[in-house]
Order: C-alpha cells, then sequence, then structure tokens
C-alpha cells in the first residue's frame, strides 16, 4: 500500500470517528436530527462523486435513486403504522382516500422490512443497469448523459406524483412507523437513528473507496481520462461504466432510505430536479474527485444553507450568499476543498509514495497532481 | 487469395467507404505467424485505415478481415483486442491523468471482467514485471510521473511499453517512430526486432530509413489498394511504386 493511500484511508477513518463521536457532545435531539439529515446527503454526493469524479459519468438524475430508496422503506414503514383511518386489512390511509379497495400487488412485498430494505438498493440499481446500459453500450457521452439522466429522474418524478392512488402524489407517503431493526427502535429524533447514519456513511464511503482503490476503479479513471484507448485494452467500456452508474445509484438509494428514517416522510421532493442539480454542487464544492470530499461538501453546503435560512440578518439574502461561495469555489478551486488540501498536502509530503531510492527526477516531474483523488 | 495455414491476420478483398469515398479498395493482405511487416505508402494511401479495420476502430464496408481463423467483421474493439490485437495509435494516446505505473496497470489487461477487476487490490501484482518494463523503456525514473508530464518521446515510449504490458499476438504500429531522435529510432529497430518471432508486427511507416533497418518484407499501398509487396531492394526497383513517390528518385529520399 502506498503512502498515499495510508494517508487517505487514516483521514476518512479521523473524519468518520469525529463524526461517530457528536452525539457524546450533543444531545439536542433536533440538532442531531439535523446533523443525521446533512450527513445523509452527505452519503448521496459521495456517490455522484463516485459515477461522475471517477467515472467521468455527469449523473444529473442522481435524486431519482435516493428517491426510490426512499419510497422503499417509506412503503415497508407505512405498512407498519397502526392504521388510523383505515378501512378492511389496514389499507394505507391516503389509499383509502383515493378509494382504493385492496392494497396493490407491488406494495405486498414490502410487509417485509428485509425485502423492502433489500429493494431500496435494488431497486435503482436495476434501474440504473437499464438505463445506462442504454446510454453506454450506444456509446452516449458527455453533456447527453447528463440530458437523459435529467429526463429519466423527470419521468420518474412524474410518474410517482401522477399514480396518487399508489404513490401518495404531491403528499407522498407521511405519518409512518418508526423503523425497528435488530431490536432497536430508530426514532428520527434520537442519537440512536443519529447513530445508525453515521455508521452507514461510514460503512458506504470505505465501500465507495474500495471500489475507487480496486483495479476497476483505476479502468474507471482511465476510462475518464481516454475512454476510446481502454477499449483497444479488451475491455468492455460500457460495462464499466454501467458498472459505477449501478453502484452509484445503489449508494444513492441506500442514503434515500435512511432519508426516509430522519425526514420520517417520503415525497416527490425527494427526487425532484433542484434536489438533483444540488447534489452536483455540493459534489463541485467538495471536489468531485474525492470521496470524502464530496460528502464533506454536501455536509458544509447543506449545514451552511441551514445555518444561514434559520438566522434573522440572512433571511433574504442567504440564496446570494450560497450562490456567491459557489462561484468563488468554482472559479478559483476547481478541484473544489479537496483539491486545494490535496495540492496543500502535496507540498507538504514528499512525493516519492511508492518507489524509494528512485531517482528524483521523477518527483520533481511529479508536480501538485495526482488523479488518483487524495483525501 | 488462397488461405495459407500459417496466416496469422488475412484481410481478403476489404473496402471501406466515407460518404461515396473509397478509402481502401479491394484490400488484400496477409501476415504471417511471427512476422514483422512494414507498410509504407504515400499520404492518404489508406494504410492508418487498414490499421483502424483490423483494430475495429471502423468497420469494413465489405470483404473479410480474420485473425487466428476468427472472423474480426462483426466484433466490438474490446473483443478484438482480447482475442489478441494490440495497437498503437499515430497520436501517441496514454491516460495522461494517470501515472506511468497506473497506465501500466491499466495495460496489463489478462483478466478484463468488470467483477474480477472489482476484486483486484493492491495495484501491482505484478509490480516487478511492470517496473522492468519500464525500465527497459527507460520510463524507470518515471513511474510515478503523470503521463500527461512526459516529454512527446517518452510519451512514445509508453505507449509502446503499454503494448509490451498487454502482450497481444498480433502488434498494429502507426508510425511508432514519430518525434523520435535517431537514437530512438535505433532502439526501436532494436525492440522490433526482438518482438518478431513471438510477436506478429505490423508497422505503418513513413520514415524509409527506419523500414530499410527492418530490413523485411515491405507492403506499399497506394490509393486504398495493395500496390506492390516484396523486399526492401525490390520494392527500390519496382517503377510503379517509383512513379507513385513523386518522380523515379522519390522512394529513395522519402
Amino acid at each position: 500500500m502506498s503512502k498515499r493511500t495510508a494517508l487517505q484511508i487514516a483521514t476518512y477513518g479521523i473524519v468518520c470517528l469525529a463524526i461517530l463521536l457528536v452525539p457524546s457532545f450533543m444531545d439536542d435531539a433536533f440538532i442531531l436530527n439535523k446533523y443525521a439529515r446533512y450527513l445523509v446527503l452527505g452519503i448521496l454526493a459521495m456517490a455522484l462523486s463516485l459515477s461522475w469524479g471517477y467515472a467521468g459519468i455527469l449523473n444529473l438524475g442522481q435524486a431519482a435513486s435516493f428517491g426510490l430508496g426512499s419510497y422503499c422503506m417509506a412503503m415497508a414503514l407505512k405498512l407498519r403504522t397502526v392504521p388510523v383511518h383505515t378501512g378492511k386489512s389496514g389499507l394505507p390511509d391516503f389509499m383509502v382516500w383515493n378509494n382504493v379497495e385492496t392494497l396493490p400487488w407491488f406494495w405486498e412485498p414490502f410487509y417485509s422490512l428485509t425485502f423492502a430494505i433489500f429493494a431500496g438498493v435494488a431497486v435503482p440499481v436495476a434501474f440504473a443497469m437499464l438505463l445506462g446500459s442504454f446510454i453506454f453500450r450506444g456509446r452516449v457521452t458527455g453533456v447527453y448523459v447528463a440530458i437523459i439522466t435529467l429526463a429519466a429522474l423527470v419521468v420518474v418524478n412524474l410518474l410517482i406524483i401522477d399514480q396518487q392512488r399508489y404513490s401518495g402524489g404531491f403528499n407522498g407517503i407521511t405519518d409512518l412507523a418508526q423503523l425497528e431493526l435488530f431490536g432497536l427502535t430508530f426514532d428520527a429524533y434520537s442519537s440512536s437513528s443519529y447513530y445508525l447514519i453515521a455508521i452507514s456513511l461510514t460503512v458506504s464511503l470505505f465501500f465507495a473507496l474500495a471500489v475507487t482503490k480496486s483495479k476497476a476503479g483505476l479502468i474507471l479513471q482511465a476510462i475518464r481520462d481516454h475512454e476510446e484507448r481502454v477499449r483497444y485494452f479488451g475491455y468492455d467500456v460500457a460495462r464499466f461504466k454501467t458498472f459505477a452508474f449501478a453502484v452509484s445509484a445503489g449508494i444513492a438509494g441506500f442514503a434515500g432510505m435512511l432519508y426516509t428514517i430522519v425526514m420520517e416522510f417520503a415525497s416527490p421532493t425527494f427526487l425532484d430536479v433542484p434536489l438533483s442539480l444540488s447534489v452536483v454542487i455540493w459534489c463541485a464544492v467538495g471536489g468531485r474527485q474525492s470521496l470524502l470530499g464530496a460528502a464533506l461538501g454536501a455536509i458544509i453546503v447543506t449545514g451552511m444553507q441551514g445555518a444561514l435560512s434559520e438566522s434573522e440578518i440572512f433571511l433574504e439574502s442567504w440564496t446570494l450568499i450560497m450562490g456567491f461561495a459557489f462561484v468563488m469555489i468554482v472559479l478559483f478551486l476547481p478541484k473544489g476543498l479537496a483539491g486545494a488540501v490535496e495540492s496543500l498536502v502535496d507540498r507538504i509530503l514528499p512525493k516519492d509514495r511508492t518507489a524509494p531510492g528512485k531517482s528524483k527526477a521523477a518527483a520533481d516531474q511529479c508536480g501538485a497532481k495526482n488523479s488518483a483523488g487524495g483525501p | 487469395m488462397a488461405a495459407n495455414p500459417h496466416d496469422h491476420l488475412v484481410l481478403s478483398d476489404v473496402s471501406v467507404t466515407f460518404n461515396g469515398f473509397h478509402a481502401v479498395e479491394g484490400l488484400n493482405f496477409s501476415v504471417g505467424q511471427g512476422e514483422l511487416r512494414c507498410i509504407i505508402g504515400p499520404n492518404g494511401a489508406g494504410k492508418t485505415t487498414a490499421l483502424d479495420m483490423i483494430c475495429g476502430r471502423i468497420k469494413p464496408t465489405s470483404g473479410q478481415i480474420t485473425f487466428e481463423g476468427k472472423v474480426l467483421n462483426n466484433l466490438e474493439e474490446h473483443e478484438i483486442a482480447r482475442a489478441g490485437i494490440g495497437r498503437k495509435f499515430q497520436v501517441p494516446s496514454v491516460f495522461s491523468e494517470l501515472t506511468v505505473r497506473d497506465n501500466l496497470e491499466v495495460s496489463y489487461s489478462k483478466s478484463s471482467g468488470v467483477l474480477r477487476n472489482a476484486l483486484i487490490f493492491g495495484r501491482g501484482a505484478d509490480r516487478e514485471g511492470l517496473e522492468k518494463l519500464a525500465e527497459f523503456v527507460g520510463l524507470e525514473d518515471y513511474l510515478d510521473t503523470p503521463a500527461g508530464h512526459l516529454s512527446h518521446g517518452h510519451t512514445q515510449w509508453l505507449e509502446i511499453s503499454l503494448l509490451l504490458a498487454q502482450d497481444p499476438e498480433l502488434i498494429l504500429m502507426d508510425e511508432p517512430t514519430a518525434g523520435m531522435t535517431v537514437h530512438e529510432t535505433g532502439q526501436t529497430v532494436e525492440l522490433f526486432n526482438r518482438l518478431k518471432g513471438k510477436h506478429t508486427l505490423i508497422v505503418v511507416e513513413h520514415d524509409m530509413g527506419f523500414v530499410k533497418e527492418i530490413g523485411e518484407v515491405i507492403s506499399v499501398m497506394h490509393q486504398g489498394k495493395m500496390l506492390a509487396e516484396g523486399m526492401v531492394s525490390e520494392i527500390e526497383q519496382n517503377p510503379e511504386v517509383r512513379s507513385v513517390y513523386l518522380g523515379s528518385s522519390g522512394i529513395a529520399r522519402a
């Protein structure tokens, strides 16, 4: 393992540990819930960095995976509520209002929480694999990928809003039961939910890091760099891109499930265009070529948004301030905050990462650039 | 063209048309196992197009390309590469954002599946082999340098070493010595002579000096067709070839 990889793992570990320790200093349930929300969005941004930063796939429809995951969890939790308004056989309340007589077939399996958790990842993955194989087999690249994914997002969003009888429409699925897992109850306003999400963030960060550190991760970076060349080494580029796209969607779907747990509802706004575009901004601010950077980018931006929009002084100007900060970062730190930290580390750290005793020439030429993506 | 069992690669009656323009027309060409073959010809003769068709970048409009008895026409680029054909491009094509080491790692593509590669960690499983290879082409000091920071000559060598790491049976070289110094060109000749026998090589080249030094069978292309084939001396005497190369003394100075 190179020195840089070790440093990277250490940094990831320290940040995750710090996140895990927050509840020991903070026992305000409301604030913990707010932080947990930011962390979930951090996972979402990290998932985008995997496809955008590493494989060069700008997925503007990232929120589709997030929303699908979120609805899967909401359906399961809805079926676990003690029905208040229901008619026969414990039908979810909004179905009763919409004159639905029996539970639709695709709701049935969600009585099983295990199935729901599986579906929360599998549905976005299946959707991404289908969409991705069309896009990448057809060798669609660049801005067209962004347009297609954005369009796909809009379609899914409209479909969910339109099928009010089965999805709750604009209102989404509300009034949910609390998640009970392994004998624990995850109240959204408690440290247990915070821990659940902090651990999930840690696990998914290290999972994604492992993907980028594998040879497949390296090949993805080669594809980002020079797609056509990779083909002549015998790699099926479309498959590799679909893989990155699907893994990213799976993590986003996982984040969506967690979001339902902290928000206590699922809504079409979880898969709307503004959220999806925000993810891109978070990634850009944090540094899209760094998983941790993207996650922290989301946490910092949403955290600042929260703080500014809640303070009386900035009540009217907070969007302006956020916009200004974003423009500044894009202008002066094209690799985001993580890129800035990285070049700082490069300056401090001697550059002989893996080959001790090799001549100085390599080190001198190495410069500040490291495309493998640092801390 | 009669199929010879020793033929490694056979192009029979291959044509390609771009919007009505016949870039290559009725090309017949075969290379034996372990042979080192040079293709020369004036600009626009269809040399690069021929290589593009072999490696799948361009699909032939008609005709058939077979490699080790396998028809390549309808295969995708990566399938052709897996069949054992590697390509060096005219403009050096490397992964400029990746380090030399990572470039070599990517090109070492014995297993090419997604999931299998997702389970390979600790890059440089064959680290010694890669370092030896880098040393062989004189890049041992640049292993951790991003390929985009290399000089043109070094980039050429890097791409050649990528092919060596890929280790295909048939290597297609498009102007490998472009931008190289005389000394480097000499090294390339040496390298190619070492590779032949083990690998089959097809080299497209403008540099007659280089072609002469290799001293093997030369194929001359002109206007999308094969004009002549033979040893250097025969080719130099061939009146058709001489006229194609602008004037009677053309080829000697080309």
